[in-house]
């Protein structure tokens, strides 16, 4: 006859191996309780075997046997397994006859098992997880007696106890690890209990120790004073205060206070609760304190960084307010966001109105383009910003600035603000505008005089007829100084000769024009390397070339038309050589004695240049050599490099 | 006819050189100014052919406005005579060119000359070096 066991079966199968695993006793070894029943029940019941046996999923499991050797066997997941779970305090004679039992290992092959009788180990929601059963190789017909069987459901139900008191167990385990996680993380103390009307408080080791009271005390109980004795003193009355106040009112209580043990100072918060009685009076006030040392720390810390930031704050502020300078500054894309008193001052806008690019419109309407280019490179390439603009002073007036700004970098490297100023420079430039006009007038002056000295000279020798070639001889001497001057004076652009350049051979070339050709060629070419002159070498250069080229004219190269000159200036090394060669002109012989202006010459050169004056009368012309220290012709240049 | 010369020049031992050198070498010279109204007054008063002009003068550097308006309103042939030739780089309209000063006696003939020149409309191939030409 088939019975669809399946169909009787009162229980869902994957609940009832959810229920066995939680008990977590599937392949734990063996124990003493447990071996303990298997062992007195088959005594008990007089058999070899007897075995607390759990069902898995397609085998069953002992967790303790007596008689049988093996602790597990393999079982077809057919009605087999479930046959053992079905009925309870079922009794098999002969499992040989019992079809139920013909598939189990146990009955079909070693140790050949016979009889079995077993009761169900259930949960408390009636979940069958196993049976605890005696079993005997021979067949009993008449199966067990009355205490036989009634010392099988006693012991059966002592295993299921078993098994509840070990998952208990094991849960209450897991929940205190759990919470004594969760407490060090949370820097969590302690726990108190005060009963107030006994004024008894009976605390946990940890918050004994932190109160400094002995922990056995604390364990023991011990008035409220042991423990709020260890108070900091600043912090004492308000803690008393505190505690009154919720013992009158009842209810939740919350307080920060230091405690102070050993010297050592700790910040805690104690959160507690006091209940009172019908009649209002306080009973129980318990509650759990937290450490919060750490936290304060933090806060303290924060607190002084805040407080520094607002001081430098500050102190920016009173030095920026107290510069004469105007100060601004900007985010890094350029945005104005400060500006410090003397900008207002000075602009007479209202506070707040030149924010963001509102400064341009204060500049002069000519310098607004400018200034706008240079602050974008600046900001594009982190350059220092310069620049000279005229600022629109409250009055009306522009005055002329410098302003200058640079960035302030960040640790990365990256620009992260812009700090600025503004100067005004307006006297200064007034003043310079002033010198530069001066000393226009001055040089101007100075030419005239050259101008008034000729002239004087001209007018004097027209008294002395006699005297007309010395007067001559002079005025074009005088004449060449003017001209020499006219090279190293200071210019700007109005005076500036209209040559353009102000050197060597540029004033060269202005002093042997009255010699070119009509047509305007020179009849002095100049050749090799150009040179700069200062005002201390005017004077020799012109009185030098003068007498070479009023002597050629008068009895050398320049006297006829066939004959010229090539003035070779060569800069070598630290020498300066310039070489005056006469060609084509008349014979010539050195003279008899040095004239005037030849010792003139010669005076410039050795004596106020320092150089070499070389003569060479050679037959088709004459020839002069001029050699040079290379400052000689600027020795002012030269001395300011060198020192 | 001998030309009629203008000198405008306020340094009064210059103007008197210069005078004497174009009379010595057998021009007339009308009279000389040392500022521009003095100048405009003699301008208007006579007959002048080429007036020398300074740039500075005592009124201020009023020079180069009178030689323009001497040489584009009033006919007259202008040199500028200036220790300071960079004030007129660029040339100024109605006159000829510019002499640097402290001049040369020979400079200033050969100027002159080829003013004069200019202004009978002879034709002349060279300008004297030293005369810088406005264009």
């Amino acid at each position: 006859m088939t019975l669809d066991h399946r169909a009787a079966r009162p229980w869902d199968e994957t609940e009832r191996l959810a229920a066995l695993r939680s008990f977590d006793i599937l392949d734990t070894d063996p124990e003493a309780a447990f071996d303990d029943v298997a062992r007195l029940i088959a005594r008990l019941c007089d058999t070899p075997i007897a075995v607390v046996n759990l069902i898995d999923e397609g085998r069953q499991w002992f967790k303790a046997e007596v008689g049988l050797g093996v602790r597990e066997t393999p079982l077809d997941t057919s009605f087999c397994a479930h046959a053992l779970l079905e009925e309870d305090g079922m009794v098999i004679p002969d499992a040989t006859q019992d079809k139920r039992f013909r598939c189990n290992p146990l009955v079909t092959e070693a140790p050949h098992l016979r009889f079995y009788a077993g009761v169900l180990l259930k949960t408390a929601e009636g979940l069958p997880l196993g049976t605890l059963c005696v079993l005997d190789v021979e067949p009993r017909g008449e199966g067990l007696t009355d205490l036989q069987q009634e010392a099988l459901e006693v012991l059966g139900r002592q295993v299921m106890s078993q098994l509840e008191l070990r998952r208990a167990l094991k849960l209450k385990r897991q929940s205190e690890e759990a919470t004594q996680r969760a407490l060090t993380a949370s820097d969590y103390v302690g726990a108190w209990d005060w009963d107030v009307a006994n004024d008894r408080v009976v605390a946990d080791a940890r918050f004994a120790r932190m109160y400094g009271v002995d922990p056995a005390v604390a364990a023991q109980g011990a008035p409220i004073g042991a423990f709020t004795a260890a108070i900091h003193s600043d912090d004492a009355d308000r803690v008393g205060e505190e505690i009154d106040q919720a013992l009158a009112a009842g209810g939740a209580f919350v307080s920060e206070y230091r405690l102070v043990v050993g010297g050592v100072i700790r910040w805690v918060l104690a959160r507690g609760q006091v209940y009172l009685s019908d009649q209002g009076a306080p009973l129980r006030f318990p509650g759990v304190i937290v450490d919060v040392t750490e936290r304060r720390e933090k806060d303290a810390a924060l607190e002084s960084s805040a407080r520094a930031l607002e001081q430098s704050e500050a102190k920016f502020r009173a030095i920026a307010d107290s510069m004469p300078q105007m100060v601004w500054s900007t985010l890094p894309d350029g945005y104005h966001d400060y500006y410090n008193a003397r900008w207002y001052e000075f602009t007479g806008v209202p506070e707040g109105t030149t924010d963001g690019e509102g400064w341009n419109g204060m500049f002069h309407p000519d310098d607004q383009a400018r200034a706008w280019d240079l602050w974008r490179h600046s900001l594009a390439t982190g350059d220092v910003y310069e620049v000279e603009y005229r600022l629109r002073h409250r009055s009306g007036v522009y005055r002329w600035t410098l302003g200058r700004a640079t960035p302030v970098r960040n640790a990365d490297g990256e620009i992260v603000r812009w700090f600025g100023t503004c100067t005004d420079i307006d006297d200064l430039k007034r003043m310079e505008q002033g010198k530069e006009l001066l000393s226009q007038e001055l040089s101007h002056r100075i030419k005239n005089i050259f101008a008034v000295v000729s002239a004087l000279v001209a007018l004097s020798a027209r008294q002395h007829p006699e005297a007309k070639a010395f007067s001559q001889g002079l005025r074009t001497r005088i004449n060449a100084l003017a001209r020499a001057h006219e090279f190293v004076r200071p210019h700007t652009e109005t005076s500036r000769p209209l040559v353009g350049t102000m050197t060597l051979h540029a004033f060269l070339e202005s002093l042997f024009r009255p010699y070119a050709e009509n047509d305007g060629r020179p009849r002095v070419r100049l050749e090799g390397d150009d040179a700069v002159f200062d005002d201390q070498a005017a004077t020799s250069v012109a009185l030098l070339f003068h007498e070479l080229a009023t002597n050629a004219a008068k009895y050398g190269a320049l006297s006829t038309p066939e004959g010229h000159v090539v003035l070779n200036t060569q800069a070598q090394g630290d020498r300066f050589v310039l070489t005056w060669r006469e060609t084509g002109g008349p014979q010539v012989a050195p003279p008899a004695r040095a004239g005037f202006g030849s010792s003139l010459a010669t005076l410039s050169v050795e004596g106020q240049l320092g150089g070499r004056l070389e003569r060479n009368w050679r037959p088709d012309g004459l020839t002069v050599i001029a050699d040079l220290p290379a400052t000689a012709l600027a020795r002012r240049r030269a001395a300011i490099k060198a020192g | 006819m001998t030309a009629r010369i203008l000198i405008v020049e306020d340094e009064a031992l210059v103007a008197m050189e210069l005078r004497f050198l174009l009379e010595d070498l057998g021009y007339d010279v009308i009279g000389t100014a040392g500022d521009a109204r003095s100048a405009r007054d003699m301008v208007r008063e006579e007959d002048i052919d080429l007036a020398l002009v300074d740039i500075h003068l005592s009124d201020g550097p009023t020079g180069v406005a009178l030689g323009r308006e001497l040489g584009q309103e009033k006919g007259l042939t202008v040199l500028f005579m200036t220790a300071n030739p960079g004030m007129v780089r660029g040339g100024v309209a109605g006159a000829i060119g510019v002499l640097s000063k402290p001049t040369d006696e020979v400079a200033v003939e050969k100027a002159v000359d080829y003013a004069l020149r200019r202004r009978r409309g002879e034709p002349i191939q060279y300008a004297p070096p030293e005369l810088q030409l406005f264009a």
